[in-house]
């Protein structure tokens, strides 16, 4: 039986779809069986960022509708052996699918696969139900900027109003320089007032837009920073515990930090 | 809103008091969740901004306050609200509506907050009550204090 992983942030555009391309290549780089579900229904990326746009038969809201299927709907990745895509439908909107219709296929795929990895949509409406319906575990992401924080510590709330505990956090986008010259959130900022486990911190990369231009991953190119972020990610995710690597510090409170991921 | 004495609301649901003066959360209430009740309320967590505590009588919060509190919320202007780090978007206390100033941050001690002369004034908390330990007393007025009456 394979996990249910959802990735959700609250504010748009802070990296979700980015991250579960990632963590699905970096967990199928591993020799696990991943299925990603893109769960943003009416406005799909995730088949464009894997670059499997042009093999969209069946989606999400066919196999919940009855009208394939639920292997007919699965894409397999150009790249990886045991990585698959449940693409979302384009011309439907988020009440196409109900929790209970996305429950039910959380539970077939994870007779097949290691992983699913659930792509949310941005928001807590409707579509935020849906995809949190069949997960078991969550991981939120924010950017270090006080808006996007408020909309992660609001997620968290809801996600522990839905029986998901104790969600991880990614940090993305993090820019090194601006924390220490005191113009961007420090990670002990975000982690105090958010209180959850910390899975990783990415930093801005220039590689994430252009690989995901390519319909590429990162977590494939051994000299990207960002690249090395996710592959730790990956590593902690499969319960290895992996230190925080330079850029994912900010100096003097890595102490704290080695801490809260239980190292120190 | 209308609170019958001992009632109280966790976000949308609705919880039964310990007993129908003082009330224990014991969590941290996250944005956009809020605690409504009919006497005093202690927080065993943070809240955090864009959370909300309203209480007709005491709120106290034995870990961060960074979220917005109204205490005293039926009129009562003895309502006080202590934080073991006070960092409130907006306080209430009675009809009165006070911010802090702009990059307040907190002496990183626990503090209390009450109208004094009819200001919302936070000071050093201290367990022993009124007395002051021979020391200055350190008090800050936080801006925007002024009466709202009626308000
Ligand atoms: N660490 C990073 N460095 C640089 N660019 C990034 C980084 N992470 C994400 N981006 C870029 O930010 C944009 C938004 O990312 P993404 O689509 O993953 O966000 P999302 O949370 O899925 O958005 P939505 O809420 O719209 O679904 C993309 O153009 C992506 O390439
Ligand atoms: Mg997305």
């Amino acid at each position: 039986m394979g996990e249910v992983i959802v990735i959700t942030s609250g504010k748009g555009g802070v990296g979700k779809t980015t991250a579960t391309a990632n963590i699905g290549a970096g967990l199928a780089m591993r020799g696990y069986k991943v299925a990603l579900v893109d769960a943003d229904i009416g406005l799909r990326n995730l088949d464009v960022v894997l670059g499997l746009e042009n093999r969209i038969v069946y989606d999400l809201v066919d196999v919940a509708h009855g009208h394939c299927r639920l292997k007919q709907a699965l894409i397999k990745d150009k790249r990886f052996e045991g990585l698959y895509l449940l693409p979302a439908a384009q011309t439907k909107d988020k009440t196409a699918v109900k929790p209970e219709q996305m429950k039910e296929i959380c539970l077939q795929l994870k007779e097949e696969f290691d992983f699913v990895i659930i792509d949310c949509p941005a928001g807590i409406e409707q579509g935020f139900r849906n995809a949190i319906a069949g997960a078991e575990k969550a991981i939120v992401i924010t950017t270090p900027e006080v808006s996007a924080v408020r909309d992660a510590d609001r997620v968290i709330g809801l996600l522990e109003a839905a029986e998901l505990r104790e969600p991880k956090l990614v940090v993305n986008r993090l820019r090194p320089r601006m924390v220490r010259q005191g113009d961007m959130m420090t990670i002990e900022d975000i982690i105090d007032i958010l209180a959850v486990d910390l899975l990783g911190v990415i930093p801005e990369d220039e590689q994430i837009i252009v690989t995901t231009n390519r319909g590429d991953t990162v977590v494939l190119m051994d000299r990207s920073r960002s690249g090395e972020a996710f592959r730790n990610i990956t590593r902690r995710i499969l319960g290895e515990p992996v230190p925080l690597m330079e850029l994912e510090r900010d100096g003097h409170f890595f102490a704290r930090l080695r801490r809260i991921m239980g190292l120190g | 809103m209308a609170l019958e004495p001992g009632q109280i609301t966790v976000g949308s649901r609705v919880i039964k008091p310990e007993d129908d003066q003082t009330v224990l959360v014991e969590r941290t209430l996250r944005s956009g969740q809020s605690v409504f009740y009919a006497g005093n309320v202690v927080i065993l967590g943070d809240v955090n901004p864009g959370a909300q505590v309203t209480a007709t009588g005491d709120v106290i919060v034995v870990g961060s306050l960074r979220g917005t509190v109204h205490a005293g919320a039926g009129g009562n202007e003895k309502a006080m609200v202590v934080a073991f780090r006070f960092e409130p978007t907006q306080l209430r206390i009675a009809s009165h509506i006070a911010r802090p100033p702009e990059g307040m941050i907190s002496t990183g001690q626990p503090e209390v907050a009450r109208i004094k002369d009819g200001l919302v004034t936070i000071e050093a908390y201290l367990a022993t009550g009124e007395r002051q330990a021979g020391g200055a007393k350190v008090t800050r007025k936080l801006a925007g204090a002024r009466i709202e009456n009626g308000g």
